[in-house]
This record gives structure tokens, sequence and C-alpha cells, in this order.
């Protein structure tokens, strides 16, 4: 099955080759290879270093140039205007293989290194220049600051002096005397000022004051705008200080601590002409300096330009060249060194395509050595590889979540595509949400080429990936829906209701009028007293019968895999016993509800029965009913056979397998033969055509003996695993049966909440009148919608999915799954992107 | 029955650190170390274990400053994330390991400062867990009494020195003499403070502070050989806690000479061995006094080392943390090492390091 068209039905078959590469094609074919993305390779060599193997000087060279582009690429990110990359599908491809492929990448070595010179040195000369700006700039704001602090000291000085006698006056003679155009007194405190990290100015002040013990006077005020540092982009606030002390001593102590605290500072003259005449020097320096900058800024800018114009194809190129170098890392040696041996996992359906893959990889690389493709016999597992589309992608995926399929095991994958969504759709039964849901997977579906390319964030990424299913998900509800007859909690009245409540002052009973309510629930059943009682009842037994199918059907996904594996004891041992087991319980239960829905119970004399007491009576008191509860007449005859049976399947499944394994066993030891353990005897003839091929000296698998895992074939283990599984399996039945109420509890409570919102919120407004009565419904109208869409259709959905999720996994693939496989894991560029 | 609370403040840290304990690297990461020809296929190695690729950005020639700067940079970080996510007692107790680096900073910049070098040059050289906000108001100090009333009034570490005061001028032997106080105090400190904890803390830890005292007390003794040292001043510098104290510390205290130390240390089982083969060596004539204290250095990082594992055996308590900062600092000092042999092609040397696990 599945050789002629692929399917999902069971995985891939898979083909362990070998590839014999001449040294001088080998980059070619690989790069070949990974653009097809169908191999997966092996270690060939994981005994050595991962710095000892043959590529490593090639690895390291596109490792510096990754991290060549990295720098451009964050010195992108970091400029403040944005610099266009140009996107990959726009931009030329770089030829990277064929005859020219190692001159283009030793090119592109010199490129991307005189690039990186060339920005580097303009970062430099940028750094130093802004770093030279931002003195000046600090230097003007210590000189205004410090000019405003000394008009301020010198007008308060006014009142202050005339308190001093007048001794004081010589001291403050002053050489420029008569350049003083105010009257009061000039400084003779020395000082020191300064720019200064803000954060660290308290702790500056706190030291100083220690250091000094207090003799000086401090003054700070902030900088307004920040400095950016050009290099990092982070921004520095800063302070403006201004330092009196007397004494040189001090004086330098203060210049010491300021220093080592990162401080810059200025040297200022207390003169108030001097400074101006600073001041006005620092500006013009200033402005030649920012003419200077600016074009320094405006050269690195063009410069970016030009790197952002190709960065995206060297990113691509430079990824692809270390994935192909690590692949080749994994590929051995032959004895002469001139050719290289690969051996890696095909899907045996693609190897056409492979062969293809390697004749174009000679004809590009120009030489006539074609690489040597042979198919290996191994007893190893192949990994699980199964074909998807976007359809079948994400029902696979919640599958592989649970456990990658064993290879060729039936994927329950398949069937998920279906029951998935319907059980979903059990719980969430209502047309509106579901229409709501519907539309929302289409309009995902529809903006999917757009939506592909860019990124989403890690929510609605979840979404957007399960599309197809919520689509799903969303018919089915509407299917359900039309069955429970629930619109956002009203009912529809399609066809002609079977019931009639006749007008009455108290409670009306309904009467009969004949017509037959041909699909879904009848809508008469909506706003009885007893419609909760009759739904519930419904979807109980609904959801035990659904549940029963789902089992058995699981159950039965277990034949395909004994066939295929050629497992015929478990046919015998396992299926059938189990199958019977449950049927004989459950299936007996679900014969019963449905038996006991076909009886019209108005028209008999006895009370309808409970079929749970029944059950329990059934186990319980076997051969004993009684007649008031009876269902139908020889009840108590079949109930103690179907509980014997059952009773039977129990040593049936516990001793039969391990009694036939254990006489298999004496009987190869009865032959002489000592166990090599093989599983039933499968893989014999493999083994056989292994030794043929070592006899033959060639197709050995290098890889083959180091990693196979030799099963021991214990008789105890046999023993304890069937009575684990017995146990599981018998357990299970009960407890998986009751598990599917899950169905009933979450529709009960989703068609509840709906209905509460509905009542609480719309109900009340509708019968207002008048233009506050309109208002109030439109608001109310609009946060019901917006609670139906975040409570009922998001909160709700996600608890259904995850029940859906719960009952496929643990529920249904508890009866037939393995899930003990690997996944194919290829060499692709294509993943190679999705991964970054 | 702390066990029963210990995990609502501190269940979370303590499930990261035992996770960054499980990235400290093996003994198969070491044998591949070993193995590296030169630092870029070493860098590679590396980049196999939980370093990841610290290294990548870096620019081709590799030197092993910047190997032993980024691998120390990773222990920071992994301190700051665990000290800010730390609630009292722990965010106090993981202060505490940050004391001692603290302490040697200081003496770094003092000494210096003494010398004459370059601030910067010596700011860039401190540990940067022990880095505080006042710490470059140090170099201005001259003497002791003014270090302490500008600087060091304000950090946590003002009691340790406010017993050393009395010495007068800075000058390498009391600069050295205050280190060994003001660690003397620090470690007194430490170990009173987890008694304070009480429980399984203070059983781990005081069997790990009692051997940090031991060991500072038989190299403050090794060291004062043939030194000015008094042995009423050398008696002061001991720690008044570890497994030799009292006794074993009087004996040293009058001790004169290597094979009096071996004697007092005789007392206690473990220490024995510290010195087992030094006696032979010293018959062979192989090893002068210095080779004798070389070796008994590296037997220290082997005992610390293994009273760090130990420490991770007990749950429920706090001395992981400080023995992951001592396994790890030792995993960057191996580290520096191979690195080291590697760049000066000392291969032969090269498995002198002291393996972890």
């Amino acid at each position: 099955m599945g050789d002629d068209y692929p399917t999902l039905f069971r995985s891939e078959q898979m083909s362990l080759m070998q590839f014999l590469i001449p040294t001088e094609v080998a980059h070619d074919t690989v790069a070949e290879l990974g653009e097809l993305g169908n191999v997966q390779f092996m270690d060939l060599n994981p005994a050595v270093n991962p710095f000892q193997r043959s590529f490593v000087g090639e690895i390291r060279r596109t490792e510096e140039m990754a991290r060549r582009v990295r720098f451009f690429e964050s010195q992108i990110q970091k400029e403040k205007d944005v610099v266009p990359i140009r996107p990959l599908y726009d931009s030329a491809p770089l030829v990277t293989v064929g005859p020219s492929a190692a001159h283009n990448i030793d090119e592109l070595d010199v490129t991307l290194a005189e690039h990186e010179t060339r920005l580097v040195q303009m970062n430099d000369s940028y750094k130093t220049l802004s770093e030279r700006t931002r003195e000046l700039v600090e230097a003007r704001h210590v000189l205004r600051e410090t000019a405003v602090f000394f008009d301020k000291a010198e007008t308060q000085q006014t009142d202050i002096r005339t308190s001093f006698d007048d001794s004081s006056a010589p001291l403050l003679q002053h050489d420029d005397r008569e350049q003083q155009y105010l009257s009061t007194a000039q400084f003779d405190l020395e000082f020191v000022a300064g720019t200064i990290d803000r954060t660290r100015i308290s702790t500056f002040e706190r030291v100083l004051w220690r250091v000094l013990r207090g003799n000086l006077y401090m003054n700070h005020t902030d900088i307004t705008e920040p400095f950016v540092d050009p290099a990092t982009g982070t921004e520095t606030r800063k302070n403006v200080f201004i330092i009196f002390a007397h004494g040189d001593a001090l004086l330098a102590k203060i210049r010491k601590v300021a220093e080592s605290m990162g401080a810059t500072l200025y040297p200022i003259d207390a003169n108030a002409d001097k400074r101006s005449d600073s001041l006005r020097e620092v500006t013009a320096r200033l402005e030649d300096l920012e003419t200077v900058l600016y074009n320094t800024g405006v050269n690195r800018r063009s410069e970016l330009l030009r790197i952002g114009e190709n960065l995206a194809r060297w990113q691509d190129v430079v990824r692809k060249e270390k994935a192909i170098y690590e692949t080749m890392n994994l590929f051995n040696y032959d004895v002469r060194r001139k050719t290289l041996v690969a051996e890696g996992w095909v899907p045996t359906r693609d190897l056409a395509m492979i062969h293809m893959a390697l004749r174009h990889a000679t004809e590009e690389s120009g030489t006539s050595v074609v690489p040597i493709l042979q198919e290996l016999s191994t007893s190893k597992t192949p990994p699980t590889f199964t074909r998807t589309n976007k359809f079948t992608e994400g029902f696979q995926t919640i599958m592989d979540a649970y456990g990658i399929a064993t290879y060729q095991e039936v994927n329950p994958g398949l069937f998920a595509i279906i029951t998935f969504p319907f059980l979903f759709a059990v719980m969430f039964g209502d047309i509106g949400h579901g229409l709501i849901i519907f539309f929302a997977a289409l309009y995902m579906i529809f903006q999917e080429k757009k939506w592909a390319r860019q990124e989403l964030d890690e929510i609605l990424g979840q979404f957007f990936y399960g599309r197809y299913i919520i689509l799903l998900m969303g018919v089915f509800s509407v299917y359900t829906g039309l069955m429970y007859n629930d619109i956002f909690s009203k009912s529809l009245h399609i066809w002609h209701s079977g019931w009639d409540f006749p007008e009455s002052d108290g409670v009306s009973y309904a009467v009969s009028n004949g017509h037959i309510y041909p699909f879904g629930i009848d809508p008469g059943w909506h706003g009885a007293d007893n419609g909760l009682v009759f739904t519930n009842s419904y979807k109980m037994k609904m959801s035990i019968v659904l549940g029963v199918i789902h089992m058995t059907f699981a159950l039965c996904l277990q034949l395909p895999n004994h066939i295929k594996f050629k497992r015929p004891l478990d046919i015998y041992a396992n299926f059938i016993p189990q199958m019977i087991f449950l049927h004989s319980i459950f299936g007996y239960l679900v014969v019963c509800i449905l038996y006991k829905w076909s009886i019209d119970w108005s028209t008999r004399d006895t009370e309808p029965p409970s079929l749970l007491n029944m059950l329990i009576a059934m186990i319980l008191s076997p051969g004993k009913v009684d007649a008031a509860a009876q269902l139908y007449p020889g009840q108590s005859f079949i109930q103690v056979v179907l509980l014997l049976l059952a009773m039977i399947c129990v040593p049936w499944m516990l001793c039969m397998k391990p009694y036939f394994q254990w006489k298999e066993m004496q009987m190869i030891q009865g032959q002489g033969y000592v166990g090599l353990g093989h599983r039933n005897g499968g893989p014999r003839e493999s083994t056989d055509e292994v030794l043929e091929n070592e006899e033959e000296g060639n197709g050995r698998a290098i890889v083959e003996e180091m990693e196979e895992e030799h099963e021991h074939h214990d008789f105890s283990e046999v023993v304890i695993h069937q009575i684990i599984h017995t146990i599981e399996f018998c357990l299970g039945c009960i407890s998986h049966t009751a598990s599917y109420l899950r169905l009933w509890a979450l529709s009960l409570a989703h068609a509840q909440l709906s209905e509460v919102l509905w009542s609480m919120t719309i109900e009340k407004f509708l019968g207002l009148s008048g233009i506050f009565g309109t208002i109030a419904l439109v608001m109310v109208v609009v946060f019901w919608f917006l609670a139906t869409v975040f409570i009922l259709c998001i909160m709700e959905g996600l608890s259904a999915f995850l029940h859906a999720l719960r009952l496929h996994w643990v529920e249904a693939n508890s009866k037939h799954y393995q899930g003990e496989g690997y996944s194919f894991t290829p060499l692709s560029f294509a993943k190679l992107d999705e991964k970054e | 029955m702390e066990g029963v609370f210990f995990n609502v403040n501190n269940g979370f840290l303590e499930g990261i650190l035992r996770g960054y304990k499980s990235g400290l690297l093996t003994p198969s990461h070491y044998a591949s170390l070993t193995q590296c020809e030169t630092l870029e296929d070493f860098k590679t190695q590396l980049s196999a274990t939980d370093y990841g690729n610290f290294l990548a950005n870096e620019p081709s020639p590799l030197s092993t400053a910047t190997i032993t700067d980024k691998a120390t940079q990773t222990l920071v970080d992994q301190f700051n994330f665990l000290r800010r996510n730390s609630v009292e007692p722990l965010s106090k107790f993981l202060d505490y390991i940050t004391y001692g680096y603290m302490i040697d900073n200081i003496i770094l910049l003092i000494t210096g400062t003494l010398h004459e070098r370059d601030t910067h040059e010596l700011l860039e050289r401190c540990h940067p867990l022990g880095i505080f906000d006042t710490m470059p108001a140090l170099c201005v100090a001259t003497n002791v009494e003014e270090l302490y009333q500008s600087v060091l009034i304000e950090t946590p570490l003002a009691p340790y020195f406010r017993d050393c005061l009395s010495a007068a001028d800075l000058d390498d032997m009391n600069i050295e003499i205050i280190r060994n106080i003001v660690y003397k105090a620090y470690l007194e400190d430490f170990y009173n403070y987890v008694s304070a904890i009480g429980s399984t803390t203070a059983e781990v830890m005081h069997s790990i502070l009692a051997f940090e005292a031991d060991r500072r007390t038989i190299n403050i003794t090794i060291n004062s050989f043939d030194t000015e040292l008094t042995k009423e001043q050398r008696a002061k510098l001991f720690p008044a806690i570890g497994r030799l104290f009292p006794a074993g510390n009087n004996a040293l205290a009058k001790a004169d000479d290597i094979d009096q130390v071996r004697q007092a240390c005789e007392n206690v089982g473990e220490y024995r061995s510290f010195f087992d083969n030094n006696s032979a060596a010293q018959i062979n004539g192989d090893l002068g006094d210095f080779g004798v204290a070389a070796q008994l250095e590296d037997r220290f990082f082997r005992m610390e080392v293994h009273l760090n594992k130990l420490a991770f055996l007990q749950q429920f308590q706090y001395g992981v943390f400080y023995s992951y900062v001592k396994l790890k600092e030792q995993e960057i000092r191996n580290i520096t090492w191979i690195a080291e042999c590697i760049a000066q092609d000392a291969r032969d040397r090269m498995h002198d390091f002291i393996p972890i696990f």
C-alpha cells in the first residue's frame, strides 16, 4: 500500500542510501541536495571531535563571514533612519556552485572584510569626532551654567560683603580690576568645574563631603538634553557641577576623586570676560566639528546603504555555506581520500529526484565524475516521514506532538482530520459560534499568502498555523449546532415543530401535533421546563455512543499494523479479546441506548429502566434482572453470557501471548540456537542480506554496528509487560468510556453559558423603547458580541480544543498507537530559513 | 521543618541554580578541551557547552584574557540574576558572597594606588562581583584612617575595617596585614551569620567556611616565615573559627618551619593528606618551600572543590549558592589555564587543572 501514491495512512518508505561523492563535486552535490531537502544524512564519525573534522577550516571561515554579516546587520539596525535591506527574492543570486564557486566565495570574503574595515574605520572616526563634539558641548554647558551661577552669586555677594570690614578690600584687588564693570568683589575662591553622570552625582557629593570633611561648596545643575553614545546608541544624562574649595591639596583631592568617578573636568576661568571668550571659541569649534561630523555621518550612511543592498543575499549565502560544510563534516573519506562517503535516509519514492539532482550537480560543476548512489540494507529503524501539505500539516502536528509514529505504523493524523473537528464540534455545537470561527479561519486562509511571508507574533502565529483545523472545526460546529438546534442559544424553526403549546394561564403542557421534526432537536424543547433534562439525557447518551464508536475505531487500527508487521499472534492474543471485552460491556450499553431510544415508552406499561443501574446490576448481581426495570425479555441470560465473555477475555489477554512466546523460545533453544533476539523472528531476511553484502565487501553500512540496540529477550519482561498491558486496557475501557462524558459536560456548559450571556444582556434591553432604549440596545449588542467572541468562541473554543486533544491522545491513541519513531529531519535550505 | 517553606521564597532560585550547576563542564568536556590545538578550536569546543556562543561576536585573534573576561561575565550575569530575584535572607546571604570580592577589590585598589598605577586600569581589573559605588574614591586615601572615614564607612565592610584602624601607614606589609584582618573579620561575621540562619545552611556553610579559615591560617603561617611579622601579630591574623581553632591555631602561631605546620595539622584527619608527599619530596630535595606551597595551594583548591560539591548533596539550604559561585570560579580558572597552555604551547602542563566533576 502506498507504493504508487503518497498517503498519510502510513509514513513514507525510506531507504538507507550510500553516496560516493568525488571530493571535487562534494560541495555542489550537497548544495543541490540541500535545495531539494530530501536527505537526512547520518553522522559517520561520531567519535571525532567537532574541531577535528575535515571541513573545520571552511566552517570557521564561513563563521567569520557570518560574524561580519551580523556586524553589518546590527549596525544597520542601530541606525536611527531606516536603512532599507533589499529582500532576498529581489536580489540577484550569488552563484556558489559550479566552477566559479570558490572564486565567488573568495570574492565575497574579501568584499565583506573590506566593508568591515571601512565601516569600523568610519565608526572609529565618527566616534572620536562625536566624542570631541560631546566634550565641547559639555564644555559649553559648563561655561553657561557657571556663568549663571557666578551672576547669581555676584548679586548675592553685595549683601554679604557689606557686613565685612574694609580690611578685606585689598585682598580682593586683582590685576584686571579695571575690567570689572560691576562694582562687586571678585572671587578669590578656587573651584573645579566639570560634568558627571547624573546617577553618580549623589555618591560623588557624599564622597567629597567626607574626603574634604565638609570644606566645600558644591553646586550642580542638570543638562537637559541626553548624550547619545554613537557606538551603542545608549543615552546618558549628565550634570554640570562646580565645586569651591580652598587650598591646593583639597583641590587636588577633588580632581582625583572626580577623575576616578568618571567625571570630566573643564578649566574654567573665574573671570567673566575670559569665560565669554572661551564660550565663543568653543561655539566656533563646535560648529566646525559638527560639519565634519555630519559629513562623516553621511559617508557612513551611504556605506550602510550599499551594504543594505546586498545584506540579505550575503546572509543567505553564508547560512547555506555553513550548512553545507556542516553536512560535509558528517561524511567519511574512503581509503584513497578521493571520494567522500555519505550515508543518509531517503524516501524511496524520491530516489529518482535524488538521481536527477546528483546528475545536475555534476553538470553544474563541470566535471564528468558522477556521484554514485547505492542502496544499503540495514536493520536500523528508518525515520518516520509523513508528507503533509498546508491542509494536513496542522492535524499531523497534533499527533506528532503526542509522539512520532513508529516507522510505517498506521498514522492517526489521517483520521484526526475528521474526528478531531468532529469531537470538538460536539462540545462546541452552536451555529452562530461555529460560523464566527469558520469565517475567522476563512479570513486567515485568504490572507494566507500575505501572512505566510511576514512574521506573526506568537499567539496569532499559532492560530494562523492551525487555520485549516479551525476552518473544519467551524464547519463541524455549524453541523452539530444544527443537530442541537442552537444559534447563539436560540433555536431555529426551519420545519414545523412537533409540539404545540396550548394557551393557558399557568403551566402549559405540550401537545403532540403529529409532525416529526426531520433533523436535529425539535425547537419545541427550547424554553420548556424539562428541556434541560431532555438535552442532558440526550447528550450524555450520545457521548457514550460516540465514545464507544471512537474507541472501537481506534482499536481496529491495530489490525493493519499487525498485518503489516506480520504479528498474527497479536491479532489472536490482543486484538480479538480486547474487541470482545469492550463490546460485551460497553458495546452492549450502546445497543441498549439505541434500543431504548427506539421504543415509544408512553405506550408501554413499564417505566423506562435506568441504563446506568442496569449496567451496575449486570456486573454486581449477574443473572438477576428486576422485572420492573426489564428492557427486553431474556435480558438476564444475555447479560450473563456477555459478562462471561468479558471474564474469559481477561485471562486470554493475560496468558496467551506470553505462553506462545515461551513456546517459541523453547523451540528455538531446542534446535540448539542461543537467542539472537529477534522480535518475533521478523527481520530475519534482512540479516541475511546484510551478511551477503558484507561478504561482497561493499555496501556495508558504517554506522550500523555502533548504534544497534540489542534487545535482550527476557521472558519475565514479556510477562510483566503483558500484565501491565492487560490491566491498563481493562481499567482503561471503563475510565475511557467515562472520559467521553466530557463531550456532554462541555457541550452543556457551552450551551448554558451562551444562554446566560444572552439572557443577562440583550434580553433585558429588548423591551425598551425610545431613543435611549435603542442606544442602550446597540451598546449592549456590541458588548454581547465582544463577549461572545472572546469568552464563548476563543476561551470556550480553546477549552473544547484541549478536551478534543485529550480524547485523541489518551482515549484513542492508547488503543493502537505506539509512537516510538523519530522524525525525518532532512538537510533543507528552506527549513534553514525557518529556523532563523 | 524549614524544608516545608523553603520553596516558597527560594525554590525557584534553587532550581535555577541547580540548572546552572548541571551546566558546569564535565570531564568529557575537559578531555576535548585539552585536545584543542588553537584557541579557535577552543572556541568551537566551548560553543558546544553551556557557554554557547559567548565568543561568537569576538573578532578573530582571540586572547585568553577575552575568554576569561567573557566567562567571568557569564558568572556575573548568572549571579546578578539570582541576586535580583532573591529575598531576605537569601539576598543577604548572596551579599555576603560579594563582600569577599569587595575586600579583594579594595586591597587591589589600595596597593595599586600605592604603586601609583593608573586608576582606570585598576578599576578594570577589579572583580565585577565586588564593585560598589564609592569604590573609585579609594584611590584618594593615603592612610587607613582616611580610607575608613571617607569611603568605607558607608559600605557593609565598615565593621571589618574598624579593627585595623591602628595601622599607621600604608605600605605593602601593612596592606597585607589589613587584608588578613579584614578577611578574618569577614569570615567570622559570615560564620555567625550562617549560624543565625541555622539548620542545614549552617551545617553546610560551617564546613566550607571552616576550611576557608583553616586555609587562610595555614597560608598566613607559611607566608610569614622569615618576615618581620612577629608571632603575636601573626596569631592576631588567624580567624577564630575553623577546625584548627583553637589548639591548632596556637600551634601554628608558634610554628617556625613547615614541619611544625604539618604537625599542627596532624590532628585533623582530612588535612593530614595535604602534607603527605611533602616530606617525601623534601627528602628528595626536588621541591623547596616554594614548591611545597604551590603544591599545597593545588591541594587546597581540590579540597575546596570537594567541599563545595558536597554542598549540593543537601537540599533546602543556601550553601549551594556559595558553592556554585566558587565552583564556577574554579571552572573559569581551569578554562583560563587550559587556554593559556594552548596559547603558550605548554601542552605537558595542560592537565594540571583542578577537575570539578
